[in-house]
């Protein structure tokens, strides 16, 4: 009984991480076309990256990104690329690239809200809070 | 009887150790306070304001509490017994090895009993710890004035 079950949970611990399709999601008050089509192309152009939410809001831009499993220690080195990629593209915005769970977490909540105001205000405070150290 | 022969008899009569199970049994009790650890990781992130980068320090406090608890209400001694390094090794351990001393040594007043004595296993994990780290701190400073490295 004790090997079956041992039988029965290695596959599933082994397939646990497969699945290939990118979630890409992109918050945008003027709904630009262009720039939806220009994120996706970034990141999906990206292969260590499986998930993004980009969100765009008065001259600030905000992308929250997943790396792959195994690939967190290739955390900065991803952030960098993809931070020098969205600032050749968007140059009139203020870009921060982070492969930070908090940061993912608090932009796909921020993808349902409606009111400019307070999207302003929490990409402020995410930005103040991705500097913190300690 | 020869000290050869007490030898080959008592090799004979103890059972042997059965090292592949005490792994086994350690790497899976681990790997679930790791997962705990982890759990209590993703708490702090969604419900508090802690990025990955600051997320350790209180997952790290929690972890110890919860083994203090624990082993306060002698609990953990029974998981020792049971997973070994397992349940030594992750920093609940530490927990562990705080409390128990202070437990041990409460008779002995306050002041030298569990004052004196909370640290005496511990003790040398938080030395290492700084020493290291100071020693670390040092060398990074030294490449990074050199120019080798950024901070």
């Amino acid at each position: 009984m004790k090997k079956m079950a041992f039988f029965f949970f290695v596959p599933l611990l082994l397939t646990g991480c497969s699945g290939n399709e990118k979630t890409i999601e992109v918050y945008d008050v003027l709904d630009d076309a262009q720039k939806r089509v220009e994120v996706r192309e970034v990141l999906d152009s990206n292969e260590d990256v499986y998930s993004g939410t980009a969100i765009f809001v008065d001259q600030q831009l905000l992308v929250a990104v997943q790396a792959k499993p195994w690939l967190d220690y290739k955390k900065e080195k991803i952030e960098k690329e993809l931070t020098k990629q969205f600032e050749e593209r968007f140059t009139e915005f203020d870009v921060l690239v982070s492969a930070d769970y908090k940061l993912f977490w608090e932009a796909n909540k921020l993808m349902e809200e409606k009111d400019q105001q307070k999207v302003n205000d929490k990409v402020k405070k995410l930005k103040e809070l991705e500097k913190e150290e300690t | 009887m020869e000290q050869e022969q007490y030898k080959n008899l008592e090799q004979q009569i103890t059972p042997p150790t059965p090292y592949m199970k005490n792994a086994l049994i350690a790497f899976f009790v681990g790997g679930i306070i790791c997962t705990i650890g982890h759990a209590i990781t993703y708490f702090y992130i969604i419900f508090f304001d802690f990025t990955e980068k600051t997320v350790g320090n209180p997952t790290v406090s929690t972890m110890i509490f919860l083994s203090m608890l624990l082993t306060g209400f002698g609990l953990y001694k029974k998981l020792g017994q049971f997973a070994g390094a397992g349940s030594a090794v992750p920093v609940t351990g530490f927990g562990n090895a705080v409390i128990s001393a202070a437990i041990e040594h409460r008779t002995e007043g306050v002041v030298l009993g569990i004052g004196g004595n909370i640290f005496k296993l511990a003790g040398s994990v938080i030395l290492f710890g700084v020493a290291s780290a100071f020693f670390v701190a040092l060398i990074k400073l030294i490449l990074v004035t050199i120019g080798v490295v950024q901070w």
